[in-house]
């Protein structure tokens, strides 16, 4: 999809005639009213201050008259504070670093699926060119469970991986925030292929005895935008609760869901998901506003599931042998890109400067009245954020939305490198590449970050937040023992 | 029976905690490439520890064992042959097999009643599968018993390491779980290269040990594809005063060449030799004569004939038998061992030997110091094992250093042989005037 305009886009001069005209859209309110303040003035200065009491003089108030104005602005200003929607504070959050131990190389991966599809040399041929290809690294962990030959997928052993995970996620949260488990009013967890009864949230109480009378929800089946779903569902709460704060506990249990089969559509999964998890707090308090990361602004859900093929395109079913796992079609990417686009279109006229929306509804104007040929125009997104975090969901899905977006290399820089050091964690890979921002040091005060998520069903979510203040890298994160090393290239094929 | 003692719980791979060096290959020397159809297997003993849960031991030394996989990337690599037609490691990464089992009794009960064949069961190994890239080189096994003490089995392929190079392994992971690091860190690099220039012009290539290795090198005999012969084996203990009085009496001063003599002689006499020996090779470790560091990883065993001197009375065929070994270990020195080098890089086999196939072997493993492998702080191995396998031929001698406490002389040897030819031997009348303790067999 590319540009509308005449690709002479090299041209110096019109770089700058770009930038003036963006200036000048965007500013229009200041620019307009400047002169009508200048013309006020002027006016007053002529004059003179006798003049203008006499003008007051002749407007004749009286004290009913005063009183119920008066009254009303009140009860105006009064309204609208009070319909105001609460703000919603990120304090802070908690990835999970897999233990060292728990590593997978590829060679370690590729005897494993040797030995297990022994009788199947084309499906392991079939996952070492997905490996090879897949743009993760050498240091991507899996469970204990799918370590073994053959791996143990027990409910006891995925019982373990969640308390593992979810635990470790938690204690380090809390002792970032210095919250205190009683404080806790909401908790909404969400892991979609594990739902254990007692389920997750209620792990969760038990393991910190939180309150009885504490709001906690457990999503799952969601798929790996569940996070922001998570996130959505905090907020709506968080504005009928005054004064609570909320946690967040987004993961993916990878134990329950190693496929064991031989289907190829569903091996795919086995090479891409990896362990991994997030805690996140938020908050509505005041006292919070000065300590917290970010501000929530924006949430926008797009579910294309009234679509037949978006709703079958990432499915479980049991294979012909009756192993249970996930199939991908092969048109996933058109459908995510056909998603995206519904976004984004609702999340453009949120957050785009004037100037790009001003220029896309002339272009649509120009499309539907002069000629129908004509591209429609991509709003640059760069203009409305600085940070950009997308969903770890493979390699194409990056280059998809790189291409699609036109962002530079930079801008995908935390999507790709959290690909290659964490593999694909699912609902947490956004609160990752967010760590990896802040590790690089690049979140400043005022940055805008966007956080897309794709995930079964199939539904596109998008969460913009506002950085709220400068934060300096710290060394209790995933990140910390080999950001040093980032940015690494990633070969297209590694050759195994 | 056995098989209800040991319960086998898991089979895992463990790899290193940090990524090899993409891309790395290790080539393997001519020593390496000669041992492709053996493999070793050690075994460890230690006492009850102070942890009495089961399961953590075993976390904590796979945990450890992670650690110090960084350092040996070989150990986690893979074989595969150059475009040559020679062995090499590639680094890839894939890690060494563990197999986590547990044990019904004490350790102690069951050093009482074990043989070879229980022995082995405590550690795991696989045969070179018909890929090799995707076959592990590297198994340990760790058995732990339900009333106390745990054993730790390592097996490896011989193309990697030798002995020496295999306790130097299990004493760093020991290490490594005690204090965090290595006393010893290892060294991988190929043997020395052959002296240039300045070669004597009559210089005469020791041709005895190039001779041994040639007919062993083209020995095609049906002797390894004959595998029906039950091999048993039996670790004798002989007490420091005993291998002392050994000494005297054959006027060696080494306790190896003694013990290497007496045993010589017995094992000719249950053969059925009634007069002279048979033949015999001895194993010995080269790092010392050829300047290597006590660290270097990789073979480093060179076997020899031992020639004996026909015809002597019989009361001193022992100190003629410990003699000849003596006369043989004098000639493996670096000149000659730098020539079997030279030899063996220029002449390429198509089948690879069987080391151990034709001749009774005595291997010397006296100086690998297994019992300083200390995984927690105080706690010696009650017993190290070590086996070559597989074993054909004749049999096998292994002479090893005993637990500390037995003193710095005593020995143990572990000596495979033909099920009746070693029952035969432990009632010799020769062997019983050491008074050896007969720890298993």
């Amino acid at each position: 999809m590319p540009q509308i305009l005449p690709d002479f886009s090299n041209s110096v001069k019109l770089k700058y005639v770009k930038l003036g005209y963006q200036y000048l859209v965007n500013h229009i309110l200041y620019l307009l009213l400047v002169p009508i303040m200048v013309a006020i003035l002027i006016e007053v200065l002529r004059l003179g201050p006798y003049e203008i009491l006499n003008l007051w003089k002749s407007l004749h108030f009286d004290l009913v008259q005063i009183l119920c104005s008066s009254f009303l602005i009140i009860f105006i200003a009064t309204v609208y504070f009070m319909s105001k929607p609460r703000h919603v504070y990120l304090v802070d959050y908690a990835c999970y670093k897999p233990p060292v131990t728990c590593r997978v190389p590829f060679a370690t991966f590729m005897e494993h699926s040797r030995l297990i599809l022994k009788n199947n040399p084309k499906s392991v041929e079939f996952q070492m060119r997905i490996l090879e290809r897949s743009g993760l690294g050498e240091e991507t962990c899996l469970p204990p469970a799918i370590h073994y030959i053959p791996p143990t997928p027990t409910m006891e052993a995925a019982r373990g991986e969640a308390e593992l995970v979810i635990f470790s996620a938690m204690d380090s949260l809390l002792q970032k925030t210095g919250l205190k488990p009683k404080d806790i009013d909401i908790l909404i967890v969400n892991c979609s292929l594990f739902s254990p009864t007692p389920s997750l949230s209620a792990m969760l109480i038990n393991q910190y005895k939180l309150r009885s009378n504490i709001k906690s929800f457990n999503l799952s089946g969601m798929g790996c935008s569940a996070g922001l779903i998570s996130i959505d569902l905090a907020r709506d709460l968080l504005q009928v609760h005054p004064n609570s704060n909320a946690v967040v506990v987004s993961t993916e249990i990878i134990t329950p869901n190693y496929y064991q089969g031989n289907e190829r559509a569903m091996l795919l999964p086995n090479c891409l998901f990896r362990m991994g998890g997030a805690a996140i707090l938020l908050s509505n308090r005041r006292r919070n506003r000065s300590r917290a990361k970010y501000r929530l602004v924006h949430v926008v859900r797009t579910h294309k599931g009234a679509d037949d093929k978006a709703y079958r395109c990432v499915f479980e079913e049991e294979d012909k042998e009756g192993k249970v796992g996930i199939s991908l079609s092969k048109d996933l990417m058109a459908i995510a890109g056909e998603a995206l686009k519904s976004n984004i279109t609702t999340i453009g006229p949120l957050v785009l400067p004037a100037s790009e929306q001003l220029l896309f509804l002339m272009t649509l104007i120009g499309r539907k009245i002069f000629n129908p040929k004509w591209k429609p125009y991509i709003p640059d997104f760069k203009q409305a954020f600085e940070h950009f975090c997308i969903h770890a969901g493979g390699r194409a899905v990056i280059d998809e939305l790189q291409k699609n977006l036109q962002l530079s290399a930079e801008h995908v820089e935390a999507s790709r490198m959290t690909l290659h050091r964490f593999g694909n964690t699912s609902s947490s890979s956004l609160w990752y590449e967010m760590s990896y921002i802040e590790e690089k040091g690049r979140m400043k005060k005022g940055d805008r970050v966007w956080q897309i998520a794709f995930g079964s069903g199939f539904k596109c979510n998008s969460a913009v937040w506002k950085c709220n203040k400068t934060i300096k890298t710290t060394t209790d994160n995933p990140w910390s023992d080999c950001i040093d090393r980032y940015p690494v290239h990633i070969p297209e094929i590694v050759k195994l | 029976m056995t098989s209800e003692m040991i319960t086998y719980i898991c089979k895992r791979t463990v790899v290193s905690t940090k990524p090899a060096q993409a891309g790395k290959c290790n080539p393997l020397s001519v020593f390496d490439r000669l041992m492709e159809k053996n493999h070793i297997r050690i075994v460890y003993y230690f006492p009850s520890t102070r942890n009495g849960e089961p399961g953590v031991v075993t976390k904590k030394l796979r945990e450890s064992l992670s650690h110090v996989l960084t350092c040996f990337p070989i150990v986690t690599g893979r074989l595969q042959k150059k475009d040559d037609g020679h062995w090499m490691i590639k680094c890839n990464d894939a890690g060494v097999r563990m197999v986590e089992a547990r044990a019904q009794g004490s350790v102690e009960e069951w050093l009482k009643n074990v043989n070879r064949d229980k022995e082995l069961m405590l550690v795991t190994w696989e045969d070179m599968f018909h890929k090799p890239y995707f076959w592990a080189t590297f198994y340990v096994q760790l058995t732990e018993f339900e009333e106390g003490g745990l054993a730790i089995g390592f097996s490896c392929s011989h193309l990697l390491a030798d002995p020496t190079s295999a306790t130097m392994f299990v004493k760093a992971w020991a290490d490594t779980t005690l204090a965090g690091t290595m006393l010893a860190p290892p060294f991988f690099h190929p043997l020395p290269p052959p002296r240039l220039g300045n070669k004597n012009p009559n210089h005469n290539p020791y041709t005895d040990l190039i001779n041994h290795y040639k007919s062993t090198i083209d020995d095609r005999s049906p002797a390894f594809t004959n595998n029906i012969t039950n091999y048993v084996t039996a670790t004798l203990a002989f007490s420091g005063p005993m291998v002392q009085a050994c000494m005297l009496d054959t006027s060696r001063p080494s306790p190896f060449e003694a013990m290497a003599g007496l045993l010589w002689v017995c094992v000719s006499k249950v053969k059925g030799m009634k007069q002279g020996l048979i033949s015999m090779s001895i194993c010995l470790d080269m790092r010392k004569q050829l300047g290597l560091d006590k660290g270097f990883f990789g073979n480093c065993l060179v076997y020899n004939k031992v020639h004996h001197a026909e015809s002597l009375l019989d009361k001193s065929e022992l100190s003629e038998a410990a003699r000849a070994v003596g006369e043989s270990v004098t000639k493996m020195n670096n000149e000659r061992i730098m020539d079997l080098i030279e030899w063996l890089e220029h002449h390429d086999y198509e089948f690879p030997p069987l080391m151990n196939g034709h001749d009774l072997i005595c291997a010397n493993l006296e100086d690998l110091d297994p019992y300083a492998t200390l995984f927690e702080e105080g706690f010696v191995p009650i017993r190290v094992s070590y086996y070559v396998e597989p074993v054909f031929g004749i049999g096998q001698i292994l002479v090893l250093q005993s637990p500390p406490s037995e003193g710095p002389l005593s020995r143990m040897v572990m000596v495979t042989l033909p099920a009746d030819e070693l029952s035969k031997l432990c009632d010799d009348d020769l062997i019983l005037r050491f008074n050896p303790t007969i720890l298993m067999g």
